[in-house]
């Protein structure tokens, strides 16, 4: 495949429980937005969230392959990037 | 009577959400008074089948992925009226081209001259493209030759052309970059938010081994995998080069690439208005000036019985 790809020379540790593992998996580490996320955003997207969470459970047993939860991810990131984008430009150069 | 009849079935079915009712209540009505009345039913039943279809389309579009995820809108720093572009950033966004997406990427409308005063002067970009070989002649021996490259010259490309692109990136074409953010709907904040929108797929959904999930690509999977990484370049000029800053820059840079003219276009742009509201201005008072002649007759009807 063309295009190298650089590996990230230091990755952030952060100690995180419980509901902030579910951020986690689907953030990768070392992001600068992550510390946006996880001290501004989050608390004004948790509906979405719960939401989301929901529908995971709800699918968790399906074997046909067609169920998914695009809409609520969607809703969540959606919020997320509305409450990141003003402030995100204002911490890089 | 048919006429007024096929009126008021043709009404009824604009209205979707009452058809059926109304055209129930149609039939009962009409159905028992009327000789004709298998003729009322059979016209009620078609009015109830071109609304059952105009229902069907009213109902949402399959999937949001279909569309991507929605775009939100970034503070460019060059989005004002009179607002120039950031060409410390250009120069960055420049590097960050050269270094991480020229690899896939061509510009081919970029020549290195374009970058003289905007983000590199004469000689640093005399040097640059000297660094690649360009295939140039024929010679007076009727022979092509490879010599450094000159200002005059375009952006190199990586790819000789679309079949060779398309076979090395597994059937996918990495699009031309020069009008890429004119190119795209809402493009600058598309096409940072693509850049730094790589993340796991939501529950139930599976991308296929080649394909890499973006919520803001159409559908979903793009064959790009994530290409800023924290730290992939080393600023010239010391900027921290995490993935946000990277995008950032690499995004003005493409802005600066597809409206070169931009700044010049704000200043005329700003000027000619103000100069064109004057004008509306006297414009308008000569008009009323000149009219007032009439709009202040006073005409008198003089009936004769």
């Amino acid at each position: 495949m063309a295009g190298a790809l650089y590996t990230p020379p230091l990755k952030l540790t952060l100690t995180l429980r419980g509901r902030d593992l579910v951020l986690l998996s689907f953030l990768k580490l070392g992001d600068l937005q992550l510390s946006f996320l996880l001290n501004g955003c989050k608390p004004k997207c948790v509906k979405q969230l719960r939401s989301y969470e929901a529908c995971i459970k709800r699918i968790q047993g399906d074997e046909s392959g067609h169920k998914h939860c695009t809409g609520q991810y969607f809703d969540y990131w959606s919020c997320v990037d509305k409450c990141v984008a003003p402030s995100l430009f204002l911490k890089l150069k | 009577m048919a006429g007024g009849l096929i009126h008021q079935v043709l009404r009824r079915k604009l209205q979707s959400q009452s058809a059926v009712q109304a055209l129930s209540c149609f039939t009962s009505r009409k159905a028992n008074d009327d000789a004709g009345s298998a003729g009322m039913r059979t016209v009620a039943l078609l009015g109830a089948g071109a609304t059952g279809l105009l229902g069907f389309a009213t109902v949402a579009s399959a999937d949001e992925a279909e569309h991507g995820l929605g775009v939100p809108n970034y503070p460019w720093p060059h989005q004002g009226i009179l607002s120039s572009y950031d060409h410390a950033s250009i120069r960055r966004g420049h590097q960050v081209y050269q270094q991480v997406c020229a690899s896939c990427h061509s510009m081919s409308l970029i020549s290195y001259r374009d970058l003289v005063g905007v983000a590199y002067t004469e000689e640093e970009t005399k040097a640059m493209a000297a660094e690649i070989e360009v295939v140039d002649g024929p010679n007076d021996e009727g022979e092509m030759f490879t010599r450094p490259g000159k200002l005059s010259d375009r952006f190199p490309q990586p790819y000789s052309n679309e079949q060779a692109a398309r076979f090395a990136n597994g059937g996918a074409y990495p699009p031309d970059l020069s009008l890429i953010t004119k190119a795209r709907h809402n493009g600058q904040n598309y096409v940072f938010a693509l850049l730094t929108g790589y993340r796991d797929p939501p529950a139930g959904v599976t991308i296929r081994e080649g394909l890499h999930y973006n919520p803001y690509f159409p559908g979903g999977a793009i064959a790009m995998p994530k290409m800023l990484i924290d730290g992939a370049v080393e600023y010239e000029d010391g900027t921290p080069a995490t993935e946000a800053q990277m995008g950032k820059d690499v995004v003005t840079f493409l802005s600066w690439a597809a409206e070169p003219e931009m700044e010049e276009r704000k200043l005329m742009g700003f000027k000619w208005i103000f100069v064109l509201s004057l004008a509306l201005l006297q414009a308008g008072y000569y008009r009323r000036l000149r009219w007032s002649v009439l709009k202040s007759r006073k005409l008198v009807l003089d009936v004769v019985n």
